[in-house]
C-alpha cells in the first residue's frame, strides 16, 4: 500500500464522524441552513436602502456573506464530540498511541485534517449548488476569478490548517489549549471576514489584517470570487498566501520536532 | 537475531516541571519566572527481557514502572542510559519500533472513541498497512479468544470496561508484534473479564511465544501468569529474579486461619490471634511456633474451619520494600 493510498484510506474516515450519528446529520442540516438565511436576511435587509457600499453591490455583499457562512463548514465535523482532538487526546494520555504507531503524527495530523476538509468541503459544495439553485448568491465574477477562487481556496485551507495545527501542538507544553483555541477563532473569524466582510472595516483595520495570515483563508478568495479584488491584483495576494504557509509550516514542523522529544503522558 | 527482545541499561528519566507559587501574585510571579524542578522518576533502571519471556513489572504507585513502559516502547526519551527493544533504540526510530510493538495502557484507550470498535480495528490495519488476508486472519483469531464480535459493532464509550479493553488488546496485537507492553491491563475489571485477559495474555507467551512486560497491582495475576518479577520502588529496581525465589527468601512467614464453633479463641491456643469476620488469623515467621498451634489446634473438636498458607505476595512485597528501605537507610 502507498503511503498516498494510505493516506487516503485513513482521511475518509472523517466522513464516519457524522454518518454513524443520524442526528448529528440533522443538526448539521438544520444550523446550516438556519445560519444561511439568517446572513441572507441580514445582508439583504442593509442593502435595502443603499445599492453600493465598500465598493459591493448588494449581490456581491449577499454572496460573500452567506459563503463565508458556508466556508465555516469547511473544517469538517466537530471533533471535539467524538474525543479525538489533540487537546482531549493530551489530557487524556491516549496521546501515547500517536508515538505507537508506524505513521508520524505530525502526517498522521495532516491526513486527518485533510480527510475533516474534504469531508466539509463536500458539505460546503452542497450547500453551495442549492444556494445558486435558489438564487441566494450570484456565480463567480468570471471564469477567471472562478478559478483564482479555487487556487486561493485551497492555499487558504492550508493557511488556516497551519494555524490551528499551531494551536493543538501548543497543548503539548499547555496541556489545555481552550483559552488559546477559543482566541484564535476569535481572530481567525474577525480577520478573515467570517463575521463580516473586510471591506466594512475601517482603513486601519484593513491594514492591520493585510499583514496577518488569518485574511487569507476567507476573505481572499471570495473577494477574488465576487470580482471586489479584481483578478488581475490576484498575484500578490497568491504570493502572501504561499509566503505564509511556508513560513507557518516550517514553524509547525519545529514544534512538532519538539513536541516529539519532550512529550509527557498524562496520568502516569 | 540472537540477543534479549528487551534490555535497559542504567536507564533515567528525570521530569522537569513548572513549581507554581501559591496565591494569585505567586501564580503571576510563576507567569513571568517560573520556577522549575526535577523529579527523577526512573533511576539506573537495568535489566533484560528473553524472547517468548514474561516479565511482571511490580511496584507501588509512582515508583516509575509506567515510566519505564514508555521508555521501551520508544514514547519517552531516557534522559540517561540506553533502551533496546529487538537489538533497537526504540526511540530513535518510532516508525520501526511501532511494528515490533503492541501496548495497552489500561486507563486509556487508542480505539476511537466515537466510532464502532470494528472502525478502530480497520483504521489501524490502514495504518499499519497489514494485507486484507491477514487482516481477517489474525481478526478471527483474536475474536476466537477475546469473542469479540458480539459487541465490536458498538462504540467504546458503550462498552463495559472488561469489553473495553478486550478490543484495545485486540487492537494492540492487529499488526502481529513479537512484544508487548501490557501496562494494568485489568484494571477495574470484574473476575471473569480478568480470567480471560489472564488467559488470553498466557496464550500470547506460551503458544505465541511473544515477549511481554506486564504491569499490575493484581498479585494474583503475577502468581498466574509470572515466573520472574522485576520490583521498582522510587525509580529503582529493588529485585530481578525468579518468583519462586522471592518467595523463598522474603517470604519466610506464615499464617493460620482458623473458626472457633464459640466465636472466641479456647484457653491453651498460643498467641491471641487477629481477629478477621467470623474467623482468627495467626501469623508468624517461626516454624516451631506454627508446629505447636497446629498441633492443639488439630486436637480440638470446636474448631469448624481451618487455613494454612505462606505470605501473599503483597506481603512480600512489602516485606523487600522493608529490607532494603533497611538496607539502603
Amino acid at each position: 500500500m502507498s503511503e498516498l493510498a494510505q493516506g487516503w484510506r485513513i482521511a475518509r474516515r472523517s466522513v464516519l464522524y457524522e454518518t454513524h450519528h443520524p442526528g448529528r446529520l440533522a443538526g448539521v442540516v438544520t444550523q446550516l441552513s438556519t445560519q444561511v438565511f439568517l446572513t441572507w436576511c441580514l445582508w439583504t435587509a442593509l442593502y435595502a436602502t443603499v445599492s453600493f457600499n465598500a465598493g459591493m453591490d448588494r449581490g456581491q455583499a449577499v454572496t460573500y456573506a452567506v459563503l463565508a457562512t458556508l466556508y465555516g463548514r469547511l473544517r469538517g465535523p466537530d471533533r471535539g464530540l467524538a474525543r479525538d482532538t489533540v487537546r482531549q487526546h493530551v489530557r487524556t494520555g491516549s496521546i501515547v498511541y500517536w508515538y505507537l504507531r508506524p505513521v508520524d503524527p505530525q502526517r498522521y495530523h495532516w491526513v486527518r485534517a485533510v480527510g475533516d476538509q474534504l469531508y466539509g468541503l463536500a458539505w460546503a459544495a452542497a450547500a453551495y449548488t442549492v444556494c445558486r439553485l435558489i438564487g441566494l448568491v450570484e456565480g463567480p465574477a468570471s471564469k477567471t476569478a472562478a478559478g483564482l477562487f479555487l487556487l486561493t481556496l485551497v492555499l487558504g485551507q492550508m493557511v488556516l490548517y497551519y494555524l490551528l495545527a499551531l494551536v493543538d501542538v501548543a497543548c503539548f507544553w499547555t496541556l489545555n489549549n481552550f483559552g488559546v483555541g477559543a482566541m484564535i477563532n476569535l481572530t481567525q473569524n474577525l480577520f478573515a471576514g467570517a463575521i463580516a466582510p473586510l471591506w466594512f472595516f475601517p482603513g486601519w483595520f484593513q491594514t492591520l489584517s493585510s499583514w496577518l495570515p488569518f485574511q487569507s483563508s476567507l476573505h481572499v478568495p471570495l473577494s477574488l470570487y465576487v470580482g471586489r479584488i479584481p483578478p488581475a491584483d490576484a498575484g500578490h495576494y497568491v504570493l502572501v498566501q504561499v509566503i505564509w504557509i511556508v513560513l507557518l509550516a516550517l514553524v509547525l514542523r519545529r514544534f512538532w520536532r519538539r513536541a516529539d522529544r519532550q512529550v509527557v503522558v498524562q496520568g502516569g | 537475531m540472537d540477543g534479549p527482545a528487551i534490555e535497559a541499561r542504567r536507564l533515567r528519566k528525570v521530569f522537569t516541571t513548572s513549581v507554581r507559587r501559591p496565591g494569585f501574585v505567586g501564580a503571576l510571579r510563576s507567569l513571568v519566572a517560573p520556577e522549575r524542578a526535577d523529579t527523577v522518576a526512573v533511576e539506573e533502571v537495568s535489566f533484560s527481557v528473553a524472547r517468548g519471556e514474561l516479565l511482571a513489572l511490580l511496584g507501588p504507585n509512582g515508583a516509575g514502572k509506567s515510566t519505564t513502559i514508555k521508555m521501551l516502547a520508544g514514547v519517552l526519551v531516557p534522559s540517561d542510559g540506553e533502551a533496546r527493544v529487538a537489538g533497537q533504540v526504540p526511540h530513535l526510530d518510532r516508525k520501526v519500533n511501532a511494528r515490533r510493538i503492541g501496548a495497552v495502557f489500561g486507563q486509556r484507550t487508542q480505539l476511537w472513541w466515537d466510532l464502532p470498535a470494528v472502525e478502530s480495528f480497520t483504521m489501524l490495519r490502514d495504518i499499519f498497512k497489514i494485507e486484507q488476508e491477514a487482516y481477517r486472519t489474525r481478526l478471527e483469531e483474536l475474536d476466537g479468544l477475546l469473542e469479540l464480535a458480539s459487541f465490536w459493532q458498538r462504540r467504546p464509550r458503550q462498552m463495559s470496561l472488561g469489553q473495553r479493553v478486550r478490543c484495545d488488546l485486540a487492537a494492540a496485537l492487529l499488526h502481529d508484534p513479537p512484544i508487548i507492553f501490557l501496562d494494568e491491563p485489568t484494571i477495574g475489571m470484574d473476575a471473569v473479564a480478568k480470567e480471560q485477559v489472564r488467559e488470553f495474555i498466557r496464550y500470547q507467551v506460551e503458544q505465541r511465544s511473544r515477549t511481554v512486560i506486564l504491569t499490575t497491582h493484581d498479585m494474583a495475576e503475577v502468581a498466574r501468569l509470572a515466573r520472574r518479577v522485576l520490583l521498582v520502588n522510587e525509580g529503582r529496581v529493588v529485585y530481578d529474579g525468579g518468583l519462586a525465589e522471592l518467595q523463598k527468601e522474603y517470604g519466610s512467614g506464615w499464617k493460620v486461619r482458623v473458626t472457633f464453633a464459640t466465636g472466641e479463641v479456647p484457653p491453651g491456643i498460643p498467641g491471641p490471634g487477629e481477629k478477621v469476620g467470623d474467623a482468627h488469623v495467626f501469623a508468624g515467621v517461626d516454624p516451631t511456633a506454627k508446629r505447636e498451634l497446629m498441633r492443639s489446634l488439630l486436637d480440638r473438636d470446636d474448631v469448624t474451619d481451618l487455613e494454612t498458607h505462606g505470605d501473599d505476595l503483597e506481603d512480600i512485597m512489602a516485606a523487600v520494600y522493608r529490607k532494603r528501605a533497611a538496607v539502603t537507610a
